[in-house]
């Protein structure tokens, strides 16, 4: 009995010391970066063949065994696990990204009127200069700007390696420029910032003959920018005993103006989208 | 008397047919609506790897039910079409499921591979996906995926090395083509 736990004992000290041994044949990297060049040291004597493969990579090398193997920091762009094998043995060892060089931004929408509440969305992907996402967490800076004057300016941490934030568009019209920042690089968006619907819309009305000449005051937003030209202004005649005549009047140079037939007793009001502006009453001087 | 003794008989057995028939209808309708989910499930295993999906933690938008649809479908596919892909050296399988970094990262491998005569096998045993960010205007979104994989490396046809392993992605689809492709698909250290 006291012989058989010797045999034992014995084969599991040569098991243990053939593990260790075999252990000690392939060593890897504890930390390495991707496009940065790793060594894995290798035991025995010999020939062997030793295989390095993970994300995107599969490099097979005839390597002299008891020495050390370095492969080159191009054929590892990659990050991930990776799996050395040499003959039989294997070990992993994990490739981290290199420091952020890149971005992808998207930035919605490209056309926006303006002082609209949480209308801008900006999301940044961030990379690094292989195109290895970057799950660290990273400050990125997002800046939004209309003709030189700045609206926003924020920074947010990524998560899982997206960056994101919802904004406001800003009072005034014009091309904004949107920029995402993560170190030295930076990307650059437009968005263009448009008028708003008009706000504290206004006519007059002159009696030309048998005619009615109807022109608005300048149409702005309620940030005091100029509605586009080609904006839709409805003017509307009801009652005089004539029914109901409406016309529709694009904006040219900020004013939009029409001619109607001049009713006795009619209404007149105007109206752009659903902005409803003053009303006149025919009679009088006109 | 014995005529009409004729006629009750024809008529039993008219009703005992039309019985069997009725009982012999319900039969083959109760085996075909307990075949059809099996065939279903049968071809549904075909459209890709076993993937189960939640989305209850997508922000900042909540992700539409034709959405969710959507991503399982491709989400799994892509995961088939890499398998297949790097099984077989075939580019066009990687080209349906995968875009931009991504699609040159495995453009990469199967490249890498044919270069040595190398093969990677992956034994897909199915994937547990949470989606995490969903873009606000909808058209990128982040999974974070727990994978159950067997990875075979194969020289010449000959496994050298075999492993069981769970690993954690964080893949970014996005619509690329008029479908979900995948755009990344990153391993958590």
């Amino acid at each position: 009995m006291r012989k058989l736990l010797y045999i034992i004992a014995a084969i599991a000290v040569c098991i243990f010391a053939a593990d260790s041994a075999r252990a000690a044949e392939l060593r890897v990297p504890q930390q390495a970066t991707a496009g940065a060049a790793i060594t894995i040291g290798t035991g025995g004597s010999g020939e062997g063949t030793l295989i390095v493969t993970g994300p995107g990579t599969m490099i097979k090398k005839k390597v002299k065994l008891g020495g050390e193997v370095t492969i080159p920091g191009e054929e590892l762009r990659h990050s991930g696990r990776f799996t050395a094998i040499l003959e039989g043995d294997a070990r992993s060892f994990y490739i981290a990204p290199a420091p952020p060089a890149k971005l992808n931004f998207l930035a919605r929408p490209s056309r926006v009127p303006v002082s609209q509440p949480d209308v801008i969305s900006g999301v940044a992907f961030i990379f690094d200069n292989f195109d290895n996402l970057i799950l660290q967490s990273t400050p990125v800076r997002f800046d939004l700007s209309v003709n030189g004057g700045s609206a926003l300016s924020k920074t947010v941490t990524s998560k899982d390696g997206i960056a994101w934030l919802k904004t406001n568009s800003a009072s005034r019209e014009g091309a904004a420029q949107f920029v995402a920042s993560v170190g030295n690089a930076n990307v650059r968006r437009v968005i263009q910032l448009v008028a708003s619907e008009p706000c504290g819309l206004r006519m007059k009305a002159n009696r030309q003959g048998n005619s009615l000449m109807v022109e608005t005051d300048p149409v702005r937003d309620c940030s005091g920018n100029p509605v586009p030209d080609g904006t839709i202004v409805t003017f509307i005649q009801t009652g005089g005993g004539q029914g109901r005549s409406t016309v529709d009047a694009r904006i040219k140079k900020g004013i939009a103006r029409a001619t109607l037939p001049a009713v006795p007793g009619a209404t007149l009001s105007v109206a752009s989208g659903v902005v409803l502006g003053n009303e006149i009453r025919m009679g009088g001087g006109l | 008397m014995i005529a009409q003794a004729g006629n009750s008989q024809a008529a039993n057995s008219r009703m005992q047919a039309s019985i069997r028939w009725t009982v012999l209808l319900l039969g083959s309708l109760l085996v075909i609506s307990s075949l059809v989910p099996l065939v279903l499930r049968a071809f549904a295993a075909d459209e890709g790897a076993r993937v189960q999906l939640n989305f209850s933690n997508a922000a900042p938008r909540t992700v539409e039910d034709s959405t969710q649809n959507a991503i399982g479908r491709e989400y799994a596919a892509a995961w088939k079409n890499l398998a297949e892909g790097l099984a077989n050296d075939d580019l066009s399988k990687i080209n349906a499921s995968f875009v931009g970094a991504a699609h040159d990262r495995f453009a990469d491998q199967i490249a890498q591979q044919q270069k040595a005569g190398l093969k990677t096998k992956y034994v897909d045993r199915g994937h547990n996906v949470n989606a995490v960010f969903y873009s606000p205007e909808g058209s990128a979104m982040e999974l974070r995926d727990t994978a159950d994989l067997e990875i075979q490396v194969l020289d010449g046809g000959k496994v050298v090395h075999s492993e069981q392993v769970k690993k954690q992605f964080v893949a970014i689809l996005t619509v690329a083509e008029g479908r979900w492709k995948v755009r990344v698909l990153e391993e958590v250290p």
